[in-house]
């Protein structure tokens, strides 16, 4: 009873905050949108399209590069804008359709179409051979239709829809493709990636954060006139730690509601995932109460615990996935519990797991809130005798 | 030493006495730095590795196969012959290759016969990309050989006589698609992670000096310090002033640690010296009026330290100084540039990526903009209360 008088109090004060509460609900809530909006993009290649005369078979083969799959095509304004952007990296790659491109087809010459290209980043190759696809299709319908004019003495436009025609009912080479399961080591994309990783990062810095309550009420002296009372240092620390526990958990709940309702996020088997959310508040909890004793300052606390919890969030793979990083920063990763938690949710939202299936990284981040537990309990019992 | 200039050494004197305005100032942007830069160390190269089946053997799988291995694509394919389908499938999914071409028996026999047996791309879930790269590369190759199969047909349906196809085919297949791409490289320079995120973390921990400055404020307050100030001839706005040159001074000792630390160390590049100093003069000078937007609105030490929470993080999200704000949706981007981190961060984009020093002026206004906005609120919110 004791015990929950002390969690009462934390919980009240905190339901006071509302700064606390700001951190706790709105920003995690924000940033999950904002991050998750970002990479749901990424994915398609982007690709800008400058056409000076979108007119007849330049329209066409704008369209053409509309139907590409995997490829988002973007009206890019004329070429300076476009470059600029391709510079940005805002673009994969730019295609300069030419003003002259109708004209030139027509009169049976052969056009060529600029692929602009910053030739250093990742995927501007990718979207050159997406774009040479689209460009390939476009140019074999108009050879057809070219050579059919000729050797009728029609004019193309007719020949053209005559092309179109028959291709429905011609049985053409085409390119099937078959997908295997190949299974992910990614976080699928969106906010099924920003939702998890926000709750594993989040819920840490809270708790870290979380410290500076903690030395406040060391300063104060509050926990001494506690312990005035017919009270035991041990509960002290117990009620501390549990109102950390608390917290944490209804931080997590309201990440995961906010997940589900706003942004349709699965969260795979509900014990498993609730089984990982608890361990992951634990160490959370260890890591907040030792914060409390490690630090001098509530200023330290609150300052120094945000910078902790993005560097490991980026070295745990809340930040970006580990699978893009060298395998010695992979491994380097690991050592910080983040790493683990972001394994156990991939296993759950990309490949189905249950609760067998992330038995592994359950026990690792048990083994980290043991130890992060036992000995915050024991600095800050240390601190109160 | 006029008073400004004392308020505002006491002022940094006493914020380095407290070791975490040294940590997130100076240590913690540098460390973050470093993991960025060894996290995206080796990643930033596309390149498949294919299997690739023939279990055609003829002339056009042997085309299709030679074109897979041609110069033009080794920078982004590297071929493992496979024998056959389910080999190529298992190596897929076991993640050992990106993708498979499966190029069916017959292939080449029904192309020449007019009918039509699909290649196969087998792709990965866990990679999509690499899946529709090989599938753009194989619909590249057999639009040659639809072009010529769909001229004959539209010559037909036309009323081309039927004994002149084979020579009309072979005409055909002789000339060139009448469309052809021409690579054109942009001559831009390559922005590596270090000089994008070296000064989205330095601004974004530098941001917390605007609650440190509004919360010492406040404190002062609550203490009697200030109003023991006033019984000396120094103004309220003296007071202000100078705690605003304590920020400004750590703000700059703050970004101009991290460009040197992140340009020597990690190879980040800020632009050339002179327009380096001038953004971070002018986001200093931004931060300077946040803090007085902070402290105009701001009752008391917890609602000060609560308001440059909330600013400092809505600017940093909407600022782009936690994703590669280039791939972000373009409703998002234009959001950015109502922020000055967010300008700044175009302004090193632009200078990290080749363009012209003078795609440094746009920004530069536009944060210089934000300071004057912010501080003259400010000071308008100020000039409406006491301020002690």
């Amino acid at each position: 009873m004791r015990v929950l008088a002390f969690t009462g109090i934390e919980l009240r004060r905190l339901l006071r905050d509302r700064t606390a509460l700001f951190f706790m609900v709105l920003l995690p809530t924000v940033i999950i949108l904002v991050i998750g909006a970002t990479i749901a993009g990424i994915g398609d290649l982007r690709v800008g399209v400058v056409a000076a005369n979108p007119t007849g078979l330049a329209a066409d083969l704008v369209d053409e590069l509309h139907t590409t799959r995997g490829v988002e095509v973007r009206e890019a304004g004329d070429e300076a804008h476009a470059r600029d952007a391709l510079r940005r990296g805002e673009l994969d790659a730019v295609v300069v359709v030419p003003a002259d491109l109708d004209a030139t087809l027509r009169a049976g010459d052969e056009a060529m179409i600029p692929v602009l290209t910053t030739g250093s980043q990742s995927l501007q190759q990718a979207a050159r051979s997406s774009v040479a696809g689209a460009v390939a299709r476009h140019a074999s319908r108009v050879l057809a239709a070219t050579v059919a004019a000729e050797r009728l003495g029609t004019d193309l436009d007719s020949q053209l829809a005559l092309a179109d025609a028959t291709q429905s009912v011609l049985p053409a080479i085409t390119v099937h493709t078959e997908t295997v399961d190949g299974g992910t080591n990614a976080l699928p994309g969106g906010f099924g990636t920003s939702a998890p990783t926000m709750l594993v990062l989040f819920v840490f810095i809270n708790s870290l954060a979380g410290g500076a309550a903690i030395i406040q009420a060391r300063r104060l002296g509050i926990y001494q006139r506690a312990l005035a009372a017919p009270i035991r240092t041990a509960h002290v620390v117990l009620g501390e730690t549990l109102a950390y526990a608390v917290i944490g958990l209804v931080q997590s709940a309201l990440i995961v509601t906010i997940g589900t309702v706003l942004f349709s996020v699965d969260w795979g088997d509900p014990l498993a995932a609730t089984a990982l959310i608890c361990v992951w508040v634990l160490v959370g909890t260890g890591t907040g109460v030792l914060a409390g004793t490690l630090f001098g300052t509530p200023e330290q606390a609150s300052a120094i615990g945000p910078a902790i919890g993005i560097a490991f969030g980026m070295l745990g793979g809340a930040m970006w996935p580990l699978e893009i990083v060298p395998p010695a920063m992979r491994t380097i990763g690991h050592a910080v519990p983040h790493a683990w938690a972001i394994d156990a949710w991939t296993e759950l939202l990309s490949r189905g797991g249950g609760i067998a299936d992330i038995a592994a990284p359950l026990a690792i981040l048990g083994g980290f809130a043991v130890v992060l537990l036992a000995v915050a309990g024991v600095r800050l019992g240390r601190r109160l005798d | 030493m006029t008073p400004v200039l004392a308020i505002a050494l006491k002022d940094l004197r006493q914020r380095l006495r407290d070791r975490s305005a040294l940590v997130l100032g100076f240590l913690a942007p540098v460390v973050i730095a470093a993991v960025m830069t060894f996290a995206f160390g080796g990643a930033q190269n596309f390149h498949l590795t294919a299997a690739v089946v023939d279990a055609d053997h003829g002339e056009l799988a042997e085309a299709f196969t030679a074109m897979l291995a041609d110069d033009q694509l080794a920078d982004l394919l590297t071929t493992v012959p496979v024998d056959d389908p389910a080999t190529a499938r298992s190596k897929v999914d076991a993640g050992e290759v990106a993708v498979a071409f499966v190029v069916p028996a017959g292939f080449t026999e029904a192309a020449h016969g007019g009918g039509a047996v699909p290649v196969t791309v087998v792709g990965s879930a866990a990679n999509p990309m690499a899946a529709q790269v090989a599938t753009s590369i194989t619909e590249a190759f057999v639009a040659r050989f639809n072009a010529v199969r769909l001229a004959a047909a539209t010559a037909v349906a036309g009323g081309v006589p039927a004994e002149e196809l084979s020579e009309l085919a072979a005409a055909t297949a002789r000339r060139a698609l009448p469309e052809q791409i021409t690579d054109e490289s942009a001559q831009t320079r390559r922005l590596n992670a270090v000089s994008y995120f070296g000064p989205a973390m330095g601004v974004f921990f530098a941001m917390f000096a605007i609650g440190f400055t509004a919360r010492g404020f406040f404190l002062e307050r609550a203490n009697g310090t200030l109003d023991r100030i006033s019984a000396a001839p120094v103004s309220p706005w003296v007071v202000l002033a100078g705690k605003s040159l304590a920020t400004f001074a750590y703000v700059v000792a703050s970004l101009t640690t991290m460009a040197v630390v992140t340009s020597v160390a990690f190879d980040a590049y800020w632009g050339p010296p002179l327009t380096t100093v001038a953004l971070i003069v002018a986001i200093a000078l931004a931060m300077v009026g946040l803090t007085a937007l902070v402290i105009a609105l701001a009752r008391s030490e917890r609602q000060a330290e609560g308001l440059a929470s909330m600013v400092s993080f809505a600017l940093v999200l909407l600022g782009g100084n936690f994703v590669f704000i280039a791939t972000a949706p373009p409703a998002l981007r234009t959001l950015a540039l109502f922020t000055p981190n967010g300008w700044l961060l175009r302004a090193v984009t632009d200078l990290g990526t080749g363009a012209p020093t003078s795609a440094v002026v746009v920004p530069l206004l536009a944060i210089l903009g934000f300071a004057v906005v912010t501080a003259a609120v400010a000071v308008l919110a100020i000039g409406r209360r006491r301020l002690r």
